[in-house]
């Protein structure tokens, strides 16, 4: 008898060690951060793979910048298209930049890349100030998506002074770079934010902030409680100096080339595509609140817009989402 | 004849795997609850502070070109001052509870404050 109750402990002790021990591998949780593409990323991922995913992750996004979209690395496609004014693609590039023209005809030219030649003047990141007038217009005139062609892989651009600029489109096709590769790893659940544009990844319940236009890059005035998906946002808190009592932000009209003023201080998208959250928080901040909604919902994706005047306009156009505005100082506009 | 399971030394294995077991889970599931920052250069840590026992004026300054000077006291942490062209994280503050957060790109640090409750902020 008392045997049969020391084994049956020893039995219980043995599973229960196995388990924790199990539990502990199944569900590690591994993290990294770094700077890649100008920009702070952080990862982290839970499940049995998850070491190898962060090491992973980093491989991913760094290649991604030096090698393809970056435009001040010498060897990268795009400063190889922008020295050759195109060139071949491969299909995975083909296949953004298409989807990036897409967006540029449906939202009317409010998402452009090819203003790289514009906001170099405004030199946003190093020290920002108000461009000679000429020189903007002059940059302008270069610029514009209908100078480029997509045919098969290759791409052309019309005017050899059109600079392109992957900015408001990089972080999010990082995002489905990674979010490509994580599909094919075992791994439970992980979370990976490039400068702000964010991937949820796996079965889990999310909670995402959106970033409170007057704090710190960690506070936030809503949340949003979804499943899988990528989540970014455009803000004019985020790059801006001050001239003669003017703010100037980094997010600049296609058509003016000076900083949007429409009301907007951000725009959050929700989307299962990176490329499309990134790109169209872009879009739909240039557009106000009226198109940028619907430009959003011809993409199935959510736009949230905040106003100067703390008040939040919301369409849902996500499944499993829901959003809770946590700073009582901001209201409901719609 | 008797067939022994088990020795006493085995019981004592037991016993030793049970109260490590124990230990480890109680370990890995419970977290400190002070206000804990941590300061990386280059995603290395290289300071962690408890904000709630900071009770004098603490300057650090982490070997980073551009240099950027970094100062804990009473509850809370900032970036004081940064010889960078934006000087965006010295713009954003002080930072006093869970989550907050303060990036300064050019000189590759960052500053957080441990025990956000959301899995990410989007900016």
């Amino acid at each position: 008898m008392k045997k049969a109750v020391v084994a049956v402990a020893a039995v219980i002790a043995v599973a229960l060690a196995v388990f924790v021990f199990y539990d502990g591998v199944i569900n590690k949780t591994s993290e990294a951060d770094f700077f890649s593409m100008k920009t702070y990323v952080t990862a982290k991922v839970t499940g049995y793979e998850s070491d190898l995913c962060t090491a992973e992750i980093r491989k991913i996004v760094d290649n991604l910048d030096v090698n393809v979209l970056s435009r001040t690395a010498e060897n990268s496609l795009v400063s190889s298209l922008n020295r050759n004014s195109g060139g071949e693609l491969d299909l995975q590039t083909a296949a953004y930049v298409s989807l990036l023209l897409d967006v540029c005809e449906k939202s009317g030219g409010a998402f452009d890349f090819t203003l790289g030649a514009v906001s170099d003047l405004w030199k946003f990141g190093s020290t920002p100030g108000i461009p000679d007038e000429k020189a903007l217009a002059e940059a302008l005139s270069h610029s514009g998506y209908e100078k480029l062609t997509l045919s098969g892989g290759n791409l052309t651009m019309q005017d050899k002074a059109a600079v392109l600029d992957f900015g408001a489109s990089g972080k999010g096709i990082a995002l489905d770079s990674v979010k490509a590769y994580l599909e094919t790893r075992e791994i439970k659940n992980a979370v990976v934010s490039v400068g702000g544009s964010t991937l949820l990844f796996g079965d889990k319940d999310f909670t995402v902030g959106i970033r409170n236009p007057e704090g710190n890059a960690g506070s936030y005035i809503a949340k949003l409680h979804m499943s899988e998906g990528c989540v970014s946002s455009s803000g004019s808190y985020e790059q801006f100096f001050e001239e003669n009592g003017k703010r100037y932000h980094h997010i600049l009209n296609p058509e003016t080339g000076y900083p949007v003023d429409n009301g907007l201080v951000g725009v959050t998208i929700i989307s299962e595509s990176g490329l499309l959250s990134d790109a169209l928080s872009t879009a739909c901040f240039v557009l106000g609140i009226e198109k940028g909604s619907a430009l959003a919902a011809e993409y199935g994706c959510t736009a949230i817009f905040v106003t100067k005047d703390k008040k939040i306009y919301a369409e849902n156009n996500s499944d499993n989402l829901e959003t809770e505005i946590t700073d009582t100082s901001y209201t409901y506009g719609n | 004849m008797e067939i022994k399971l088990f020795r006493k030394g085995d019981i004592a294995v037991i016993v030793f795997i049970v109260i490590a077991a124990i230990a480890f889970a109680y370990f890995s599931f419970s977290g400190s609850k002070n206000l804990q920052a941590v300061i990386t250069v280059d995603g290395e840590i290289i300071e962690t502070i408890d904000l709630s026992s900071v009770k004098e004026r603490t300057v650090i300054t982490p070997d980073t070109q551009p240099k950027v000077v970094i100062v804990a006291e009473s509850g809370e942490i900032r970036f004081e001052s940064a010889e960078c062209e934006d000087r965006l994280c010295v713009n954003t503050g002080s930072l006093k509870k869970g989550g907050d957060t303060a990036v300064c790109l050019p000189a590759k640090t960052v500053i957080t404050v441990e025990g956000s409750d959301v899995d990410a902020v989007v900016y």
